[in-house]
């Protein structure tokens, strides 16, 4: 069965309200009930816009959105499907490509969405490599090599043919 | 029955036109007469000759107030002298002589009069201290400053005191300290001798005031000064030797409702019981007194005083833990900065922005209940009244 990224509606706080929407982002099995408990809470969603705490006149009113990046990349890299709009919302800090572009010149903006610079691939310091084992280097190597070159086409006799 | 004042007698005019479109003049009502509250009538009863008795004798010392002073009606006899410059003129004229000499003459003299060092120093102390109210007098006009006594603005009423007020070169100062000089609130609570809330509403009213007078509004400021010239002020004289006043005891510590009970406690003779133990007598979560008194850092000094410390220890003390305390602010705000620019995302939307931050979903527990976790959470009541439940706590402080 499908692993799915997508919005559960709670009542808490306060009970359940009419016009008064908040969502968890889960992980769920696509087949069970909409509010039924998930997999894993990955975050909160409140879509109805509002002026933060101590605003001042004039700012704007914002979409509070807590997730956990690290967690949503591991479940999308396994797998998961996120619906529609958990689509929208993870491709805005760069998740996912956006499903929907809009055309022209400013599809390549959005294609430039902002990232979590804690969940880029990090740089090998020089320190760590220079401590490294044989083996370790030569696997490194090999995998520096397959990422220049593209998806990996290795020879299962030797690691570090490309 | 008909009424039985008569209608000649009644102001109410006869008719109900309103009054606004009734004419202004109305024939019916005479001219008004001469006043008869006038400064030259003569004819006035005995109680009215009285007062003006009193306005032109006694009570002409009130109609131009004094420069700098208050101008209370019990600063002055019942003949209008002001009583404290008559006190000032029975003072021995033999010390005035002296402190006209010059310094050098006088310290040559009490050495051939035999005196020790000790008796000589309190005399220069004393000689400098007459010296200096002499000139604050001068500076008034021959009037000395204000005692307690003068200071009571109803003289029926003993107790009340006149409290001074904090003056316009003050206030200017306690602004520019705090948004020019970025002095924190409390320091310059602690150097000028005015309360913190104080200086904060001072440094509120102020920044108001600044921008009003950008934007070219109107202040009140005859008002104020006229005000400000009736009351009893706490100077701020930047160009002498003691430049600060002052202004009210600064230290108090503020009475916490929870403290407000009697309790008996009792508790082993064995046991050191400090003011830690009584905040948490009074409430579980109360300060103590140490900590909740407004500016502990004076405690602090006097107790390093009391400890017999220098002052350049003393000094050294206090600009440590200043230091410290700067560079705990200093390190809170580059974490949170750093934090912000780690976690917090916002994109812009047409009509509102997005704001994303990253959580960790881990710290919702093994059992999926913690307390600091995000998000709401699913069906799971409390089970803390459920038969079987052990209560015990897990952990003793």
């Amino acid at each position: 069965m499908v692993l799915r990224l997508r919005l559960s509606r709670v009542s808490t706080p306060g009970g359940a309200k009419r016009h008064h929407p908040r969502y968890n982002i889960v992980l769920a099995q696509a087949r069970t009930a909409r509010d039924s408990k998930p997999l894993e809470v990955l975050g909160t969603y409140n879509p109805v816009p509002e002026l933060p705490v101590g605003a001042e006149p004039g700012d704007r009113k914002v979409k509070d959105i807590k997730v956990d990046v690290s967690r949503c990349k591991y479940w999308l890299g396994v797998g998961a499907q996120p619906s529609d709009t958990v689509w929208r919302l993870l491709s805005m800090i760069g998740l996912l490509e956006p499903k929907y572009l809009p055309t022209g010149p400013q599809t390549e903006n959005v294609l430039k969405a902002v990232r979590f610079p804690t969940h880029e691939p990090r740089a090998a310091t020089p320190a760590q490599s220079r401590n490294d084992g044989p083996v370790t280097k030569a696997i490194k190597d090999n995998t520096r090599a397959k990422a220049d070159i593209g998806a990996g086409t290795t020879s299962p006799m030797n690691p570090n043919e490309a | 029955m008909p009424p039985r004042i008569s209608t000649s007698r009644l102001t109410q005019p006869q008719t109900c036109e309103c009054f606004r479109s009734r004419s202004r003049k109305s024939p019916s009502t005479p001219a008004p007469s001469t006043r008869q509250f006038h400064a030259t009538a003569r004819h006035g009863t005995r109680l009215r000759r009285n007062m003006w008795e009193w306005f032109q004798g006694p009570g002409r010392v009130f109609r131009e107030p004094l420069p700098g002073s208050t101008n209370y009606l019990s600063a002055y006899d019942k003949q209008g002298n002001l009583l404290r410059a008559r006190r000032n003129q029975q003072e021995d004229p033999e010390d005035q002589d002296e402190l006209d000499q010059d310094e050098d003459a006088i310290v040559q003299r009490e050495l051939d009069q035999g005196l020790d060092d000790v008796e000589r120093e309190n005399r220069a102390i004393d000689r400098a201290t007459k010296r200096s109210a002499r000139e604050e007098i001068e500076e008034r006009g021959g009037i000395p400053p204000e005692r307690q006594g003068d200071m009571r603005p109803y003289p029926l009423n003993q107790s009340f005191k006149s409290q001074p007020v904090l003056s316009e070169d003050l206030r200017e100062q306690l602004y520019v300290q705090v948004v020019h000089y970025r002095h924190d609130v409390s320091s310059v609570a602690a150097t000028f001798g005015v309360d913190i809330r104080r200086v904060a509403a001072v440094v509120r009213l102020k920044t108001i005031e600044k921008q009003w007078e950008e934007e070219g509004k109107q202040l009140a400021k005859p008002y104020a000064k006229a005000v400000l010239n009736m009351l009893p002020t706490t100077p701020f004289k930047p160009e002498t030797s003691k430049p600060i006043t002052p202004h009210e005891p600064i230290n108090d510590l503020p009475v916490h409702p929870r403290t407000r009970q009697q309790i008996f406690y009792p508790t082993s003779e064995s046991r050191q019981f400090t003011r830690e133990d009584a905040a948490k007598v009074f409430d579980s979560k109360l300060l103590p007194a140490d900590q909740r008194i407004p500016l502990p850092m004076l405690v602090d000094l006097e107790r390093w005083k009391l400890q017999g410390l220098g002052r350049e220890e003393r000094q050294k003390k206090q600009r440590e833990m200043d230091d410290a305390a700067r560079t705990a602010i200093e390190t809170a705000a580059r974490k949170k900065a750093a934090w912000e620019a780690s976690a917090l995302r916002t994109v812009p939307g047409r009509r509102w922005d997005f704001k994303f931050e990253d959580i960790s979903a881990e710290k919702v527990g093994k059992d999926g209940r913690g307390r600091q976790a995000v998000g709401y959470r699913y069906g799971m009541p409390h089970e803390d009244r459920k038969r079987g439940m052990v209560k015990i706590p897990t952990s003793v402080e």
